[in-house]
């Protein structure tokens, strides 16, 4: 489904995607973890071309992502992404939010939109707030808005880039517990965070990048316990103490 | 004080004040149009990729914000015509207010824009959305909101400085004021008239700017 082959990319001098090979099969949950500043948002971006890379091969369902000639738009319409910082529309209600690209950009019509938005404003939880402006919500209804926005494009790809690290504690879960469904019904998800627990209940595979290279690739289980190289070791550390 | 105020000239001259009050008012919005077409032409060539163009406009924009209107005006008046250009006093009285508050509206569209946080054009992006329709849907109803108010106090800055046009002998409110003071030798009662319509004005324009407060900007917290 992706598939990363040498892929390098800079930011002038700073090598900031080194070599990376990753493949990820359909339906399969990948965690990306790793210290701050090692690549990780820049990975996922890449996948979608919210960065281009200069080097390597990138191939999205099919689709040459690295060749400058591919059209980005019907990719993007395929891949939900999910920032840190929710970036909802502010202007909009949440149902405005969810139904906007469906009907620019697949041209659904606009009545069968606001069905198919209200329908999966429910699956996350949130199908009386059809009608709120992102600053009357909540940090995790606000997120869970913009998962159901990705999610109303009926996406094969989820890209999640730290979704709860800006959320309070007590926002966190209810947030991990959308993710958590999407992964059981067979969404290809990556996922960069450092939440364990996520990682452990559904992830197949955990990444683990530093400095812009993948270190390490282990299934959870084995990636938290017996870590195999000591940049991973020294990191799990720090996390732990937190 | 007051019994000296001849009220029955300004009676006798509101035939002339009404139509050079109509004149202020349609010379001040056809270059009240103009300048937001300039505006926005300005803006988008201020924010475009091309460096080329980018600058230009950046030309265009600074050597009108740091120079006078007057100068500008003057600059028209007599230099086109000293470079073969010949253009009717009303036509060279507009030309100078678009280009001038042209350049206003550049920089108070360009601002409104700039403070649309740029995540939000990443998840248009990331949608699919294409520059237009994140341009149409999520960047100018925000900029609109956040632009109006200032917008509004440019347009009344227009509507002022459209004084200077008597300067060029086109007929227009400030130029009234001046015909009753050389006719009548009655400046106060000339230029209190003349500044008693350019408040009518005024104050329209500041009603609708807090009214479009209201309406426009899109809800807040609650
Ligand atoms: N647009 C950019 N221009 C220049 N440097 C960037 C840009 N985006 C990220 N970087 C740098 O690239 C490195 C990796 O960034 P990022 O992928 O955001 O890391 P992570 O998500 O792992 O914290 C950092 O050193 C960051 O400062
Ligand atoms: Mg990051």
């Amino acid at each position: 489904m992706i598939s990363f082959k040498n892929v390098n990319k800079w930011f002038g001098d700073l090598h900031v995607l080194n070599n990376i090979n990753l493949e990820v099969e359909k339906g399969e949950v990948v965690v990306v973890c790793g210290p701050s500043g090692s690549g990780k948002s820049t990975l996922i971006r890449c996948i979608n071309r919210l960065e281009p890379i200069q080097e390597g091969e990138l191939i999205v369902d099919d689709m040459k992502v690295h060749d400058k000639k591919t059209n980005m738009t019907q990719i993007r319409a395929e891949i939900g992404f999910i920032f840190q910082s929710f970036n909802l529309y502010p202007h909009m209600t949440a149902l405005g939010n969810v139904t906007i690209a469906p009907i620019k950009v697949r041209k659904v019509k606009k009545e069968e939109a606001e069905k198919l938005g209200q329908q999966t404003l429910e699956r996350v939880g949130l199908g009386g707030k059809a009608g709120a402006y992102p600053a009357q919500l909540s940090g995790g209804q606000q997120q869970r808005v913009a998962i159901a926005r990705g999610l109303c494009m009926r996406p094969k790809i989820m890209l999640f880039d730290e979704p709860t690290s800006a959320l309070d504690p007590e926002m966190i879960n209810e947030v991990l517990d959308v993710m958590v469904d999407l992964a059981k019904e067979g969404m290809t998800m990556i996922v960069v965070t450092h939440e364990m627990g996520f990682a452990r209940e559904v992830a197949k595979r955990v990444v683990f990048m530093d400095e812009g290279q993948i270190i390490e690739i282990a299934p959870p289980e084995k990636f938290f316990t017996k870590p195999k190289s000591d940049r991973a070791k020294l990191f799990l550390s720090k996390i732990l103490t937190h | 004080m007051l019994e000296t105020f001849n009220f029955r000239v300004i009676l006798e001259y509101m035939p002339l004040y009404l139509q050079c009050f109509t004149a202020t008012l349609w010379l001040s919005a056809v270059s009240l149009i103009g300048a937001l077409s300039v505006g926005i032409v300005a803006c988008a060539m201020r924010l475009s990729q091309s460096r080329i163009v980018s600058r230009i406009s950046g030309i265009y924009i600074e050597s009108i914000r740091s120079t006078p209107l007057l100068a500008q005006l003057y600059f028209f008046y007599f230099g086109l015509p000293s470079l073969g250009i010949r253009l009717p006093e009303a036509v060279t009285g507009i030309l100078a207010l678009t280009l001038n508050s042209g350049a206003y509206y550049a920089e108070i569209i360009r601002a409104g824009i700039q403070a649309i946080p740029y995540g939000q054009i990443e998840a248009g992006i990331a949608s699919g959305l294409n520059y237009f329709q994140r341009m149409r849907f999520i960047v100018l109803p925000q900029a609109l909101g956040l632009t109006i108010k200032p917008m509004l106090g440019q347009a009344i800055v227009l509507v002022k400085d459209s004084s200077l046009l008597s300067l060029i002998s086109i007929m227009e409110l400030t130029r009234a004021g001046q015909l009753l003071t050389s006719d009548r030798f009655m400046p106060a009662e000339g230029f209190l008239t003349t500044a008693a319509f350019y408040l009518v004005v005024y104050y329209i324009l500041k009603s609708i700017s807090g009214w479009s407060e209201k309406r426009l900007i899109f809800r807040e917290a609650h």
